[in-house]
């Protein structure tokens, strides 16, 4: 009875099922660009580069799409219950998945403006870390938005905990490169694509939250972000 | 900073999210343990629920779930049925409405009702209105009284012109406003719909959805309706009635969510209600 496919709504549950379906393609495709801008900044690929930031386009395609597929289901199908909160849900997250890759263009053209300099190894391995520990948590929120996970979700908190520290710890070792104008404007475009890598953390969690909201129904943030006294909060 | 100054100071309230929003809540009926019986059959069972003042009740659920049976509870319209009975309580602020020595006529007194088909007496529009006070013999000041009822049914400047003329000349949803008006010309407490709208046009629709929520500062409304997003709209609190077959095939009407009405549509505690409210069966 309670599976949607007992017959009534059928339409409606396969435009459910296809917003879905295009969330989880739209975070694929983030993945991709993650990937090609961390690729871009370890090998100096300006080209590579140029790929990652054209590819928004699709990017952005599949966030409008799915904006205007909620519109149509919120002005034609009126959902209530648990569809209204998957509604509510996906429409979230896509804004979430769609913010994650402008910050792997920011990174891109980062990459670029930093080309003539010679990277530092020390904070290459960072980003390296970074890159890694932000791809994972992409996954996990994903994951656990199409297994309906909260306990999974919840992790996110810790994984977000782990990238800020790697975020904080690159800070540091810019201050760390010394005087030279060089190093140092290398070091502050470094210092920015640190704080997407971050910055994407952060949406992965929020996304995250979005999960325990579809399930529960209950709004709430993981982590109260004004009471952590640690936490750097430029932008 | 003295101790004035600090007083002035008003407190940073964290709001906390509840799901019962209403906080001051008075009941006028208090249902205990209700079924209802045409003959051996039962069509509603053990109904538990209370209704509260100035708020509006909605009724949802599928057809033959015992909700229009339900509603006629409420102002014993059911007694002009005679296989009918029922078991339980209905008390109306704390009396057992269907204790011996109760006339049902002056039930219906504090307790209107309007139904789904609009009614009119094949009268004018103000004799329609005027009939409820005269056969109570409250005479004085019946022009007013009128001009009332018309006015809180919000019909009063579409027909203050033409009073005399016959009410069967009204359109459909000024025909169903007149029968809220007639109901209202008593000044009754409670005013019992039962699928107000279901015959008018989306347009008449809406004004009576606009009405109700106007007389809810004065009166207390319960209404049935088939229109899910109705209920949505305009009620405080949804009672959600399902039917419950049994094996040997016989089925009957039960309450199955009794809520704050953005609780039923947003996080409904029972599958059943999930099921129905999203549309996915029944």
């Amino acid at each position: 009875m309670m599976d949607g496919g007992g017959g009534l709504r059928v339409s409606f549950q396969e435009q459910l099922d296809r917003t879905e379906t295009a969330l989880q393609e739209e975070g694929e495709f983030v993945l991709r660009a993650l990937r090609g801008s961390m690729n871009a900044l370890w090998e100096q690929d300006t080209e590579l580069s140029d790929e990652v930031i054209a590819f928004d386009d699709q990017i952005d395609a599949i966030y409008f799409n799915i904006q205007g597929g909620i519109q149509a289901l919120l002005a034609q199908q009126t959902p209530v219950a648990g569809d209204l909160r998957l509604v509510l849900a996906l429409l979230y997250s896509n804004l979430h998945l769609e913010r994650m890759g402008d910050y792997c263009v920011t990174i891109a053209k980062l990459v670029k403006l930093a080309s003539d300099f010679e990277p530092e190894p020390a904070l290459v391995d960072a980003f390296s870390d970074m890159g890694a520990r932000a791809e994972g948590m992409i996954r996990v929120a994903l994951d656990a938005f199409e297994q309906r996970d909260v306990e999974a979700a919840e992790t996110l908190v810790d994984l977000d905990e782990m990238i800020d520290r790697a975020n904080r710890r690159v800070v540091e070792q810019v201050f760390a490169l010394g005087s030279d104008p060089e190093r140092l404007e290398w070091g502050l475009r470094m210092i920015t694509v640190s704080r997407c890598l971050e910055r994407i953390g952060d949406h992965a969690v929020d996304i995250g939250e979005q999960v325990a909201y579809l399930v529960t129904g209950e709004f709430r943030e993981f982590t109260d972000a004004s009471r952590r006294p640690d936490s750097p909060s430029p932008q | 900073m003295n101790q004035d100054t600090i007083d002035a100071v008003a407190p940073i309230e964290v709001v906390q999210r509840e799901s019962t929003p209403i906080t001051h809540r008075e009941t006028v009926f208090d249902i205990r343990g209700l079924s209802v019986y045409y003959g051996d059959t039962v069509a509603v069972s053990d109904v538990n629920l209370e209704i509260y003042r100035n708020m509006v009740t909605a009724l949802i659920g599928p057809s033959g779930c015992g909700k229009s049976t339900f509603i006629r509870c409420l102002n014993r319209m059911n007694d002009l049925i005679p296989s009918a009975r029922i078991d339980g309580e209905i008390l109306y602020h704390g009396q057992n409405m269907y204790g011996s020595g109760v006339d049902p006529a002056s039930v219906r007194r504090w307790i209107g009702m309007v139904f789904q088909k609009p009614n009119p007496f094949p009268k004018s529009i103000y004799d329609n209105v005027a009939w409820g006070p005269r056969t109570l013999g409250m005479r004085k000041g019946l022009d007013e009284r009128v001009e009332r009822a018309l006015t809180q049914a919000a019909l009063w400047d579409e027909v203050k012109g033409r009073l005399k003329r016959s009410a069967l000349a009204l359109s459909g949803g000024q025909q169903q406003r007149l029968c809220i008006a007639r109901a209202l010309a008593v000044e009754p407490e409670v005013v019992l719909l039962d699928e107000p709208a279901s015959a008018l046009d989306p347009i008449a629709t809406s004004s009576i959805e606009d009405l109700i929520h106007e007389l809810k500062r004065e009166y207390t409304i319960v209404i049935v309706t088939h229109n899910m997003q109705q209920a949505a709209r305009v009620a405080d609190m949804t009672a959600f009635f399902s039917l419950d077959v049994h094996e040997d095939g016989s089925r009957n009407g039960i309450l199955v969510e009794y809520d704050v009405t953005q609780k039923i549509f947003t996080q409904p505690a029972d599958s059943r209600t999930e099921g129905y409210v999203t549309g996915r069966f029944g």
